[in-house]
């Protein structure tokens, strides 16, 4: 059978594997947003902290999903089956590069830029909300594209722990040897990935452009 | 691992072409026993036995080329002489080698795969291990002692209060779940979650699924303290290991015949699942394994 024919065939599950996949993406980016942005604010404040939480990051970007999935099982409120599990591993592989984005986005503001919104009598939270933030924003922003296109693919895994998604048919096609199963899930897959790409990447340049 | 490993060792059909013409190559001479093993732990232990067993049975010396790609390089590498001998499974055999539909008599499948074998490749297989390595409908002990369960038709009355949790092959494949839904009138209180194999053992281990589809011999059922339930119906296909050795090989040495003959029926389901979880719960050394197993069963 062919792709499209396929495609043709169960255009009603392929949407839904899209939408859900859409899903555990966008709320796995989302929460690890939340997250990550302060957290990587924070450590600007608390240099002595970065070495610790950068590397605990780092850390569960090594720990295989399979693995990972395997500890977060038995773990309760967190864990168990389903699309919460699965949430929860995509957010601790996105909070690296947010993190550290944010970090580098923050602390390489120019120093003199900084006394200068001192000396105008800043206080704490208005020279991070009116000058760091701002000057940073493009290179927090391009953490979060890079989390957030790591997200289409992993997400691909979530299909391991029955949260679907369009690993569904990945898992399909490697369990029945079929390779049109295998490429139904990693093309929708891979054109997502390009899109967001593509989109945060347009609002990047948007950005940079009003900056100026 | 067999479940997962027939299919997977169905899959190494790409890089077949390329190790069996470096197999090949590598040993034309036939001074030695070349043994082969599929690339999952039940196998490269198989491997282990029957190359020690005739080490020990015969003055033969014996090369061991183990965890190749999967059924395809394995059959391509006798059949083209790279190896004398591997381990198969006749329902491997029956279905991936020889295309046939699946169907569940024993006899009849050993009977089809023994005469096809040695008509279209000039393979012979000895006789069967003893053990049936199939799907197995697996709960927990807790659960199968406090419900009497201990055939998969005690658990029709429970499945629509229980959750199942199945691997993407059982769900998917001929002789998977739809099939045995329909032959035991299963119904689950919700559909089965889809997801990968080895999670679904823990996630029954941990309460998440109250029933899974696991692999018989498995060593994770006993470590895990899991039950599998008799297939009353014969619903599932079998999958009996047997040595599949290269005719010409048992020309020239038939003292392999008799070697490997005296491991016939020797390896139940629960010793096979014991033998495993040594392997893959106490991580003991396959030569290691085998060469106890031998001493105690066939001193």
């Amino acid at each position: 059978m062919t792709l499209w024919a396929f495609y043709v065939r169960n255009s009603q599950e392929v949407l839904g594997l899209v939408g859900q996949h859409l899903y555990l993406v966008a709320i796995s980016t989302g929460a690890a947003i939340v997250i990550g942005v302060p957290l990587g604010i924070l450590l600007t404040r608390r240099p002595a902290w970065r070495g610790p939480v950068l590397g605990v990051a780092n850390v569960f970007q090594t720990v295989p999903s399979l693995a990972l999935f395997g500890f977060l099982i038995p773990l309760p409120f967190i864990g168990g089956i389903g699309a919460r599990t699965a949430i929860v591993a995509l957010v601790l592989y996105a909070l690296l590069p947010i993190i550290r984005n944010t970090y580098e986005g923050v602390a390489g503001v120019d120093p003199a830029v900084r006394e200068a919104g001192r000396g105008m009598g800043m206080t704490d939270w208005q020279l991070l909300t009116q000058v760091e933030l701002p000057l940073g924003f493009g290179v927090i922003l391009a953490g979060v594209r890079v989390a957030t296109v790591v997200s289409v693919g992993t997400a691909t895994i979530a299909a391991a722990i029955g949260a679907g998604g369009l690993g569904v048919y990945i898992f399909r096609g490697v369990a029945v040897v079929d390779d049109t199963l295998i490429l139904a899930g990693a093309l929708p897959a891979a054109l997502m990935a390009l899109t967001a790409d593509g989109l945060l990447g347009v609002a990047a340049r948007r950005f940079a452009w009003r900056a100026e | 691992m067999g479940g997962g490993g027939r299919w997977r060792a169905v899959q190494g059909g790409a890089c077949a072409l390329a190790m069996v013409a470096s197999l090949a190559a590598g040993c034309r001479s036939r001074d030695r026993i070349v043994v082969g093993s599929k690339n999952f732990t039940e196998s490269d232990l198989l491997g282990e036995i029957v190359a020690q067993q005739i080490e020990r049975r015969t003055s033969l010396p014996v090369e061991r080329r183990f965890h190749l790609g999967g059924t395809f390089v394995c059959h391509q590498a006798i059949t083209s002489g790279g190896i004398d001998l591997y381990v198969e499974y006749t329902g491997t055999a029956y279905t991936a080698v020889l295309k046939h539909p699946p169907v569940a008599d024993r006899d009849s499948v050993y009977r089809t795969v023994a005469r096809d074998y040695a008509r279209q490749f000039g393979l012979v297989w000895g006789k069967p291990f003893g053990f049936n390595n199939t799907f197995a409908i697996t709960v927990r002990h807790r659960d199968a002692a406090r419900y009497g369960l201990r055939r998969i038709s005690d658990l029709v009355r429970l499945a629509p209060r229980w959750k199942a949790g199945f691997g993407y092959e059982f769900l998917e494949r001929a002789d998977g779940f739809r099939g045995l839904a329909s032959v035991y009138g299963l119904r689950f209180a919700s559909p089965p979650t889809a997801m990968d194999l080895g999670l679904t053992y823990r996630a029954l281990a941990d309460g998440k699924v109250d029933v899974i589809a696991g692999n018989s011999t498995d060593g994770q059922i006993e470590a895990l303290d899991l039950v599998a339930l008799e297939d009353d119906r014969h619903y599932f296909p079998p999958y009996e290991a047997a040595p599949v050795t290269r005719q010409s090989t048992i020309q020239q040495h038939p003292d392999i015949a008799a070697a490997l003959d005296q491991l016939a029926g020797r390896l139940s389901d629960g010793e096979m699942r014991r033998l495993n979880a040594l392997a893959d719960v106490e991580h003991q050394d396959i030569a290691t394994i085998a060469r106890d197993w031998l001493r105690t069963s066939l001193p």
